[in-house]
């Protein structure tokens, strides 16, 4: 009995052994030196299918693995990528290949065939693209020959070319239905290689170079994976507070560059309280916007004036501002017929975004200082954006990301872009804003200009939003990783030239 | 025992339906249309119609839930409506994980709550007891949100033992499972403790004393053996809740998981996933609480005669 008792403490010992040494095992007390480069994401690209990428994380990516007819300058005006063009008449377009040009991933050369096959595919209703409405102006694409591609337009748009911006994909694949969401194939300067997980995997054509990306949607945790060496650098998507601390750090690099990303509170204007133009000042003037931006945003943002950003060729750097003057504000909420006795009351929605939550709390304590009563309301993103697009709200904030064409003014400001058919989100209803994008949407780009000018001076007048910041580009790396810039859309081309120094 | 099996698998596939049609109807009720994040607010209305009419999303509800049931009856799952990828396979792709977590978890809060309960238990009111029981209740007043980033800060940042996150990585698994099963041993030791006392003042470990029997072999024999029940059946609840997958933990450390997932899913309004994930966190729970119902039988005979 007692040698039974023995025998299965030794084995029961063996196993504790065999346990630890195992877990041991499993445990790296240093790190080995990788030549993969790991960019951490904040979330999961959704499809790397540019014809159905809405997503910032898969846009971004997908700019790398494929290429598009077109893209932007720092000014935002179109430029030539894969193709040159040539307006023909007002309804037709001319585009011609770049002479050295890129093949596909699996061999083939890009022709327009190619650039056809895609865009049809983007038209054909039975795939559901969300890039649909955005190209649908187009009648019939020709093409000419391998190089020359011809677009017919339904009607006039000056600004149609800035819709070419989706990667071309190969025509002998989408014709077999290929699974370009998980596996693409484009001609981007990186090839796909491998998603598992939270890890996609691409190759820098030019050298071989891996680069791999790793959702982690956790701040802190992005930044101790950075302190700890587990990944090489991140963009954007950080607290103040954690910038703050990556800036003290001497063994991480920091880089900050001007964005175009717009922060906004937004209004209803069919309900009785926001309807009140007095009542929207007097909500612009209370806010105390330079002094969120330095203690909160800690600097790394802009304040704004318009949706479009000083550097955009539409934009009008002239626009007055509504600064920073409580009195003036609580004289507005007299004249709206509000007082200490009467007090303001309204209602801000937010998303659950802790920083949102958080930037809501300091606009409510800011207003409650002129006299007007914030109840703030967050919600999950699903419900939040439905009460949004439903007017089922008196005001909130929200950003806009990633806006190149001024088309934004129709679609945000037009009469006729109130929800299902866009986004006049507050039910912003002016004849004469409606009269100047309709005109714009008929004039060459040098006029459009300062129609939109004019527009802005508009907006800015009623105040259907308050415009509140542009928000900075930020990218932090470990000190041997060289080579990365910011662009001002926040892209990832910057990865096109980064190296590891070892 | 065959009778019981029956009447357990009968009762067990009445609230996996049960659960599946509250979720069905819930995801469609809360505020949210998954067609406004898959075509964004550029998409005419024609365009939302028309990919409304191909995802049957304007099927009338009830009609909708037959087909869900049609089609889950033959074990199809559905498409998710953003990867335009089979649900099944992205479920599978996610179990391995969300079940190694589970049981290096169990196995933490095993490893840890059983000599804590006992020793606590077997030295009662003692120096030992208090101690055992205050590292519970920290153990069990840590919130996992909190719970992780420490053990990150001090194991991964300060000792530079293991990664911070990630599945790949070496030693990737330990801080996740330390954190869930901290949580978990805490709740265990307290009950083994509890359990273990009353069972150390029945007759037959009075009657194993007086035969002159070990300390170890009336621990191991007789005492532990009686006091599992209550314990198991505890096991079996959290097994199941972890298997439903620890979402906090799992965000915490990049782990892919069913929680993981299933919070995507939600976010988007991706009713597909969703149903999937929840159909499988309900079956998950019923499926333990079937198994330990059944290990009743091989621990206390007299739960195997009162099967008869």
């Amino acid at each position: 009995m007692s040698n039974c008792m023995g025998g299965k403490r030794r084995q029961i010992g063996i196993l504790i052994a065999v346990i630890g040494l195992l877990i041991l095992g499993n445990i790296s007390c240093s790190q080995q030196p990788r030549k993969t480069i790991r960019f951490a994401l904040s979330s999961k690209p959704v499809t790397l299918d540019p014809r159905f990428a809405t997503d910032a994380e898969s846009s971004r990516i997908n700019r790398l693995l494929y290429t598009s007819l077109i893209d932007f300058d720092d000014n935002y005006l179109p430029v030539p990528q894969l193709a040159t063009w040539k307006e023909i008449t007002a309804t037709h377009y001319r585009f011609r290949l770049k002479k050295h040009r890129r093949k596909f991933h699996h061999g083939k050369s890009v022709t327009a065939k190619d650039v056809q096959a895609t865009y049809l595919s983007i038209l054909d209703k039975q795939n559901a693209s969300p890039h649909r409405n955005s190209i649908k102006i187009i009648d019939h694409i020709t093409v000419l020959n391998a190089e020359t591609i011809d677009f017919y337009l339904q009607q006039p748009d000056p600004l149609f070319v800035s819709n070419l911006v989706i990667g071309i994909l190969p025509a002998d694949l989408l014709a077999k239905q290929h699974p370009f969401n998980t596996h693409p194939v484009g001609n981007g300067i990186m090839q796909f290689l491998r998603w598992e997980k939270n890890r996609l995997q691409v190759q820098r054509l030019a050298d071989q170079q891996i680069i791999e990306f790793i959702s982690i949607k956790e701040p802190t945790i992005r930044v101790l994976k950075l302190l700890r060496g587990e990944i090489d650098l991140l963009q954007n998507n950080l607290p103040f507070e954690h910038i703050q601390y990556l800036s003290r750090q001497t063994n991480i690099h920091l880089e900050q560059k001007p964005g175009g990303n717009f922060s906004y509170l937004g209004f209803n204007l069919q309900d009785k309280v926001t309807a009140n133009l007095k009542v929207r000042q007097a909500i612009a003037y209370a806010i105390d916007r330079k002094a969120i931006i330095h203690y909160v945003l800690g600097n790394s943002a802009r304040l704004a004036s318009s949706i479009l950003p000083p550097e955009h060729w539409a934009s009008n750097q002239h626009l007055t501002t509504y600064a920073y003057q409580p009195e003036k504000a609580k004289q507005l909420l007299q004249e709206a017929g509000y007082s200490t006795t009467k007090p303001l009351h309204i209602v801000y929605k937010t998303s659950s975004n802790p920083f949102r939550i958080r930037l809501a709390s300091i606009i409510q304590w800011q207003l409650k200082k002129v006299g007007i009563n914030v109840v703030l309301r967050s919600y999950d993103w699903g419900t939040f954006y439905s009460d949004i697009k439903a007017g089922k709200f008196q005001m909130f904030s929200l950003i806009w990301v990633g806006i190149k064409s001024p088309n934004i003014f129709k679609y945000v400001f037009h009469s006729q872009s109130i929800p299902p058919s866009g986004a006049n989100r507050g039910r912003f209803i002016d004849k004469q804003s409606d009269a100047l994008i309709d005109l714009a949407a008929t004039q060459a780009l040098s006029q459009q200009a300062v129609t939109y000018k004019t527009l802005q001076q508009r907006i800015q007048q009623l105040l259907p939003y308050v415009p509140l910041w542009y928000q900075d580009h930020v990218v932090v790396s470990q000190q041997n990783i060289q080579g990365y810039h910011l662009s001002i859309d926040g892209n990832y081309d910057g990865l096109q030239h980064i190296i590891r120094n070892n | 025992m065959i009778g019981y099996i029956f009447r357990r698998f009968f009762s067990a596939l009445v609230v996996i339906f049960g659960v599946a049609s509250l979720v069905f109807l819930l995801i469609h009720i809360v505020p949210g249309d998954p067609l406004e994040v898959m075509l964004g607010e550029t998409a005419s209305a024609a365009d939302r119609e028309q990919l409304r009419h191909l995802l049957q999303l304007d099927l009338p509800l009830l009609e909708q839930f037959y087909q869900y049931f049609y089609a889950l009856f033959h074990l199809d799952l559905g498409t998710s409506l953003f990867s335009r990828e089979a649900v099944w396979p992205q479920l599978l792709q996610r179990i391995p994980a969300t079940l190694e977590l589970t049981l290096a978890s169990l196995l933490v809060a095993i490893s840890i709550a059983f000599p804590l309960g006992t020793i606590a238990a077997l030295k009662k009111d003692s120096g030992w007891d208090f101690t055992a029981m205050t590292v519970s209740l920290i153990g069990v007043s840590i919130p996992n949100f909190l719970m992780g980033p420490l053990l990150i800060l001090f194991f991964s940042i300060y000792l530079g033992w293991m990664p911070v996150s990630g599945q790949e990585e070496r030693g990737a698994i330990i801080l996740p499972a330390l954190t869930l099963g901290s949580a978990l041993a805490a709740i265990l030791s307290r009950m083994v403790r509890a359990s273990l006392l009353e069972v150390l003042r029945e007759d037959y470990i009075r009657t194993a004393y007086a035969k002159g029997l070990s300390l170890q072999r009336i621990m191991l024999v007789h005492a532990l053996r009686n006091a599992m029940l209550p314990v198991l059946t505890l096991i079996g609840l959290q097994f199941g809740t972890l298997l439903g997958g620890a979402v906090i933990t799992e965000i915490i450390f990049s782990w892919q998981g069913v929680g993981d997932l299933t919070i995507d899913a939600i976010k988007k309004r991706d009713y597909p996933v969703v149903q999937a994930c929840i159909l499988l966190i309900s079956c998950s729970y019923v499926l333990v609480n079937t198994l330990t119902d059944m290990l009743y039988g091989v621990l206390d005979p007299r739960i195997r005669l009162q099967g008869k």
